[in-house]
């Protein structure tokens, strides 16, 4: 049994200091008041508490609560003229109604695609993006600067650029055509199969910068007399980016993998923006879906259903997050 | 003692944190989202929830602003935008939590959401005890479960708006036939034109421009008839492979077709008499209206805004007062003619000179009698209705872009509105 000697500590002050020092213990009925008001360790949970609640609360009201009603609402009949009152139970219909009108599956596809190409060229851009921005210079000042505006910007002012840009007028279809590259402009947001492919890239523009100046950040902290060794051993850039910048950087990628997964796979707003699920139903990914199942269709109960199959896949990313940053603190 | 009083401690800043919470939520003063209150005796501020982005239907609700502040001395009207995929929303949002605006402007289609979402007030004792009620059509009002919650002041409809000098380089008149339209199409196409612009975004926009095609086949919600449907489909599909309709309308809204159309390269725009005001402004081409040429079967919906108080209002009161002194009063009904070329409901009004010496008015007054169709179709029950357009305008977005072809768009939009409908 531990007991402090000294007074209790504020808050901030180190705990394991005060619980360190064994001493004999006291009557059994005195002692235990005195421990019960002075044990430190009950002390610093005491402060940790409380400086959790806060956020415990927050979380409570704007996560935890709307999580369980969106539970709810997806094993209920929710129209607006239910809305405000008592939910009807009715189990799984909802993920039935769905799965068998063949949009849900349809949609987990998509969403599939979404998610790969966003991942792939996030990460991939990312890092080739943070590799060209460690040297110090104008031209990777400039760059950086441009990320971070590009970062910065609002979804829907993105998407609006980039719908106007895609547009069979617009300056890629410009330039397309004054090059004689096709005898018809690209349809890059109305062709069904390309519509998808177009807005994910658009998502991975927007993701690039995040990962870039992750990365970036990860690499500054790479000791550099690692990379004179290297040259001193004749290592070239590529055999330095191979060798050195991908291994040191794996703690990071681990982590930005779950966080770009999981931003692909709750993305909405490009795709409001620039195709509303369209054309016809071809970039209706999960988010998308739910939205309009509930929203547009104003059947809450199914699209409460669609959005929690998105929750499923977001909290299996979340754990695997949870773990990965677990990993690295632990590296 | 001690874990009462932790166990104390802890609830009292639960409760405080609580309290700012709420604190934070109620600021006491009038706010955008919501009635704002104000005495029935005449005094206050009325708040409009609208969607409105078209410059000239701004200016339309400024106007109505101005004559009742001017016509009632203390009161302020707050014109609030709320996007147009989000105010019904918004709204049955509002009134499960007991709140809302004054004045609804809603489309007047998906008024049922509302209704049945409890965000509008039943008007059977205003409008009862009003002079003016005889004045509006029975098809002006929206009605469920014998309850009026809400009026139309305009009606707008679509038409087909053509380029004169296009028609005229191409020695081509107005067409009359969906034949002759098409051969107006290719001979633009021939030319290095457009043919037409409309919407085909996969949602309700696209039902409401499909509807005259697709009743002049013979389809409505009464006769669902699959043929029929799939005969329209593939039409619209052909006009897309023809090059006489850009494949990118499914990424349109109504808006943008129209200022594609006013661009002066494209033959023809089915687009709606609201349009008028934007036509004046921005098309530097002579241009005319005629009616749809969707043969004897074929309507086209009697659409536009329909304005409901707020379930919530806190001054109904002066809500429905502002509504009688602008939407629906001769002077208001004759300032949206003029500055959005909305047509008139009123009986009165709708008779006026001025809209039967409008050579771009004309055409669509004469599709009000010749061509209406209620919006929404009767046969579509009101809980149906959102599902019903959804299914429809992914039909027509899949049939233009090619997603999947005319057959197949046809058979899985009306199993769903089948099972939506309740007709097998």
């Amino acid at each position: 049994m531990t007991t402090m000697t000294q007074a209790p500590p504020t808050a901030g002050a180190d705990v394991r200091r005060f619980v360190a020092t064994p001493v004999r213990p006291s009557s059994p009925v005195g002692g235990t008041q005195r421990r019960k008001r002075l044990d430190p360790a009950r002390g610093g949970r005491r402060a940790r508490m409380l400086f959790l609640l806060p956020a415990g609360l927050f979380l409570a009201v704007f996560s935890i609560y709307p999580l369980i009603q969106l539970c709810r609402m997806a094993v209920s009949d929710v129209t607006p003229a239910t809305l405000g009152a008592a939910w009807k139970l009715v189990g799984f219909a909802n993920v039935v109604k769905g799965w068998v009108s063949g949009a849900t599956p349809q949609a987990i596809i998509r969403t599939l695609i979404f998610v790969v190409i966003v991942t792939i060229l996030g990460m991939g851009i990312g890092f080739a993006g943070a590799v060209a921005l460690r040297t110090k210079g104008r031209w990777s000042s400039i760059l950086l600067a441009l990320m971070v505006f590009v970062w910065a910007l609002p979804p829907v002012v993105n998407g609006s650029v980039w719908k106007f840009l895609l547009g069979e007028n617009g300056l890629f279809n410009g330039i397309i055509m004054g090059l004689h590259l096709a005898d018809r402009p690209v349809p890059f947001l109305f062709d069904p199969s390309v519509a998808l492919i177009s807005v994910a890239l658009v998502n991975s523009f927007a993701v690039i910068p995040f990962n870039a100046l992750v990365y970036r950040a990860a690499m500054m902290n790479i000791d550099p007399e690692v990379f004179e060794a290297a040259q001193i051993d004749g290592a070239n850039r590529w055999q330095e980016v191979r060798h050195i910048l991908s291994p040191m950087a794996r703690p990071t990628s681990l982590v930005l993998l779950v966080l770009t997964l999981v931003y692909g796979f709750r993305s909405f707003d490009y795709i409001y923006v620039m195709t509303a699920g369209g054309p016809g139903t071809a970039t209706n990914t999960l988010p998308f879906l739910g939205y309009m199942q509930a929203f547009v269709r104003y059947d809450y109960g199914l699209g409460a259903a669609t959005s929690v199959l998105t929750l499923l896949g977001v909290l299996v990313l979340a754990v695997v997050y949870t773990r990965s940053i677990r990993k690295e603190e632990g590296e | 003692m001690a874990p009462h009083r932790k166990r104390r401690g802890v609830l009292t800043a639960v409760a405080t944190l609580c309290a700012l919470a709420l604190t934070a939520c109620s600021t006491g003063t009038p706010s955008s989202n919501g009635s704002s209150g104000g005495d029935s005796s005449g005094s206050g501020t009325v708040t409009v929830w609208h969607y409105f982005t078209d410059k000239k239907q701004i200016s339309m609700l400024d106007q109505f602003k101005k004559m009742f502040e001017d016509s009632h001395p203390g009161t302020t009207v707050d014109n609030v935008y709320v996007p147009y995929d989000q105010i019904n929303q918004k709204a049955v949002n509002a009134a499960t939590s007991k709140t809302g605006p004054d004045i609804i402007s809603m489309n007047g289609a998906e008024a049922a959401t509302l209704i049945l979402g409890g965000a509008l007030a039943p008007l059977d004792d205003r409008l009862g005890a009003w002079k003016d009620k005889a004045q509006l059509p029975e098809s002006t009002l929206h009605v469920l479960d014998g309850k009026t919650y809400a009026l139309q002041g305009y009606v707008n409809l679509l038409a087909l708006w053509y380029n004169e000098d296009m028609l005229n380089e191409l020695g081509l008149k107005p067409p009359t036939t969906i034949d002759e339209m098409e051969s107006a199409m290719a001979a633009a196409k021939a030319k290095g034109h457009s043919g037409i612009t409309l919407t085909g975004l996969p949602n309700s926009q696209s039902e409401w421009q499909s509807h005259p095609w697709l009743t002049g086949e013979g389809f409505t919600y009464d006769n669902l008839d699959e043929a029929a449907l799939t005969k329209v489909l593939t039409r619209v599909h052909k006009w897309a492979q023809e090059g006489w309709l850009s494949p990118e309308a499914t990424t349109w809204d109504q808006t943008v077709p129209f200022q594609v159309w006013a661009a002066g390269d494209t033959l023809f725009a089915e687009n709606g008499n609201w349009r008028m005001g934007t036509a004046k402004s921005d098309a530097k081409f002579k241009y005319g209206v005629t009616t749809l040429p969707v043969g004897s079967k074929g309507r086209v919906y009697l659409g536009g805004e329909a304005q409901g108080v707020g379930a919530f209002s806190k001054n109904p009161d002066l809500a429905w007062e502002y509504l009688t002194s602008t939407y629906l009063s001769p002077e208001g009904e004759l300032a949206a003619a003029k500055t959005v070329g909305s047509l008139p409901a009123r009986l009165d009004t709708a008779s006026d000179s001025s809209i039967a010496s409008d050579p771009l008015l004309v055409p669509f007054a004469q599709s009000v009698a010749k061509l209406g169709d209620p919006y929404p179709s009767s046969s579509i029950p009101p809980t149906a209705v959102n599902d019903v357009f959804v299914a429809m305008g992914q039909a027509w977005s899949s049939a233009i872009s090619g997603q999947t072809s005319p057959e197949d768009a046809a058979a899985t939009a009306l199993a769903t509105v089948k099972e939506a409908i309740g007709k097998k």
